[in-house]
């Protein structure tokens, strides 16, 4: 019988030839945390050796700041300093600090996530780093101090389901509102434990950011880990960022031929148009156009999500698509690109000094507005919009609601300062 | 009594309930484990008042999925060290199960026990057999424990004590 992209990376990591069902102990090769989570870690890992502990190997471990980069309260200006001085003692160099962005993007820029990879972090989202076939997994601060000892930990081999995408997306319409569109499809507990392989003519063309965006939003439809296969120009980026020995990988992931899926679905974008997730959940979704002229507060680009510059040119080609209106004053309208690689970027096509023209407040690389504590939280009976990945109620403010959409909806609703569906601006 | 078997009031949650209704995001920054569970359920509406008003020995109660979204361990910590001695739900989601087997805090599988009880509803869990006892209303149900691996490192008392117990044999 074949084997899955899941079954194939955990058979390497293990060693066993595992079936669904099977508990297996992979051998990690990253295993990651977050300035929130990490001094959690730190402090565990402390107290059961007694301040005399070394982990397995110290080249094997990173630590990314993004849940407050820089912080801005004392709490966590001393949760990042046990980070820093735990990596100095235990000879840790990857620390990748407060001028750097969200933790899964700078992985994979700097190289660190390869196809097959078994990566653990402290980060719901590291999952989106199966959208170069790694099998990226977030896990509490247990699961993390664990790896510190023998760089291994356990797992269930998952069932693994496959969707396949077909079609081109319309003007407006981009991968965040098929993302959307499945969410609402499968619901918050549809891909349950699941391992899903993304593939078909709409993903092998997509764009990095687009198979990020699909893939880190799996963790809402409860699945364990979304696969797409490395292909074309995400390939040669990452063979630029992390070496030729990703050729090799993406082989030994292959799904086989006759491997076991328990669903298959398939879809074609074609006729797809702007979706949103209402609040107070993410599978809570209609079309944009169906909630257009709904009052908003405030507008949220950024996040592991939808934070890389494509994300953030996309914003901007609606911005210019309305002359460069300014954003509605009753529309506080914040932009946070996912690393200082993707900001450099924004800055060197202009696009910054522009959203500053239009009112928009530009910031460093960071989680932002995935949490109530950091800047442009909202207060009680506030309604805003974002790129984020949840809208849970009250996840970024006690008592406010948010919906979730694209960059390009996202923008048009901060011009007209309503809900807008961005195709009434783009034509 | 059975030193197996727990007894206390229900506290009833819905579906989906995910880890910032459990313990909010705001307080992520916080290591101390026993400082958890003064935030338990603050964002839960209707739940606001759990953490004054949990009892040790309370049992929490939700439906499918419980504990989804985020991977905070703090969601498993503030119902521990409020002494709620067991979770039981129609379902568990992947990193609230991992995080609780890795801690050795107990949850029961039973699929449709929100249904089978309201809040102040007194519980009664065998927690060898897995009969779950509505007292209230005299109805009665299965729960499942975990099994395989999970188990054992449940046994052990959670994922470090485990690899401890490992290593001297």
């Amino acid at each position: 019988m074949g084997k899955t992209m899941i079954e194939k990376i955990i058979q390497r990591a293990s060693g066993k030839d595992a079936k669904v069902g099977d508990r297996v102990w992979c051998n990690i090769d990253l295993s990651t945390a977050r300035d929130f989570g990490g001094p959690n870690c730190v402090v565990q890992f402390e107290e059961i050796t007694e301040k005399k502990g070394k982990v397995w190997n110290p080249e094997k471990i990173a630590f990314t700041f993004d849940l407050q980069a820089p912080a801005h309260t004392e709490k966590v200006s001393n949760n990042q300093k046990i980070i820093r001085e735990f990596s100095k003692r235990q000879g840790i160099t990857k620390v990748f600090d407060v001028n750097n962005g969200i933790g899964q993007h700078v992985l994979l820029e700097h190289g660190l996530v390869l196809p097959g990879d078994v990566i653990l972090g402290t980060d719901s989202h590291m999952n989106l780093l199966g959208s170069v076939g790694a099998f990226a997994t977030g896990v509490g601060n247990t699961d993390i101090v664990a790896s510190w000892f023998e760089g291994t930990n356990w797992f269930r081999v998952p069932e693994s389901m496959k969707v396949v995408v077909k079609g081109s997306f319309g003007k407006g319409v981009c991968m965040r509102d098929f993302l959307t569109f499945l969410v609402g499809e499968l619901g918050a507990a549809g891909m349950f434990f699941r391992a899903t392989e993304f593939s078909g003519p709409t993903i092998e063309k997509a764009s990095l950011a687009d198979r990020i965006t699909l893939c880190s939003m799996v963790t809402e439809m409860s699945g364990k880990i979304g696969l797409i296969l490395p292909n074309g120009d995400v390939l040669e980026w990452l063979a630029g960022r992390a070496g030729d020995v990703v050729r090799e990988r993406v082989e030994a992931i292959k799904p086989d031929a006759d491997a076991v899926y328990v669903e298959e679905l398939s879809y074609d974008v074609s006729d797809l148009e702007p979706m949103a997730s209402c609040p107070d959940a993410p599978d809570n979704v209609k079309k944009v156009k169906d909630v257009a002229g709904n009052r908003i507060d405030q507008v949220h680009i950024g996040s592991c999500s939808n934070g890389r510059y494509e994300d953030i040119k996309a914003a901007y080609e609606v911005l210019k698509a309305s002359g460069f209106a300014p954003v509605a004053p009753t529309c506080r309208t914040i932009i946070t690109p996912s690393t200082t690689e993707v900001m450099k970027q924004c800055a060197k096509e202009g696009f910054i000094g522009a959203f500053l023209e239009a009112g928009i407040v530009f910031t460093n690389p960071t989680c932002s507005l995935c949490t109530a504590e950091h800047y442009g939280a909202l207060p009680s009976g506030d309604v805003g919009v974002s790129t984020t990945n949840r809208n849970f109620i009250g996840k970024v403010g006690k008592g406010s609601h948010t919906y979730l959409m694209s960059p390009m909806s996202a923008m048009a609703s901060a011009i007209r300062g309503v809900i807008t569906d961005p195709r009434d601006i783009l034509g | 009594m059975k030193d197996t078997i727990l007894r206390g009031r229900a506290w009833v949650f819905g579906d989906d309930v995910d880890t910032d209704l459990i313990y909010h995001n705001k307080y992520l920054a916080e290591t101390d484990p026993k400082e958890m569970p003064q935030y338990s359920f603050e964002y839960y509406p209707g739940k606001e008042n759990f953490a004054k008003e949990v009892k040790p020995g309370d049992i929490v109660v939700a439906g499918r999925n419980f504990g989804c979204g985020s991977s905070r361990e703090h969601a498993v910590y503030c119902l521990k060290y409020a002494g709620v001695p067991v979770v039981l739900a129609d379902s568990f989601a992947r990193i609230y199960y991992r995080n609780a087997v890795n801690n050795g805090y107990p949850v029961l599988f039973a699929p449709g026990v929100a249904k089978m009880f309201s809040d102040g509803d007194e519980i009664e869990v065998d927690m060898e057999s897995g009969t779950i006892k509505n007292l209230t209303t005299g109805k009665s149900m299965h729960g499942d424990a975990v099994a395989d691996l999970e188990k054992d490192i449940m046994a052990a008392g959670g994922l470090i004590e485990y690899l401890k117990s490992k290593a001297t044999e």
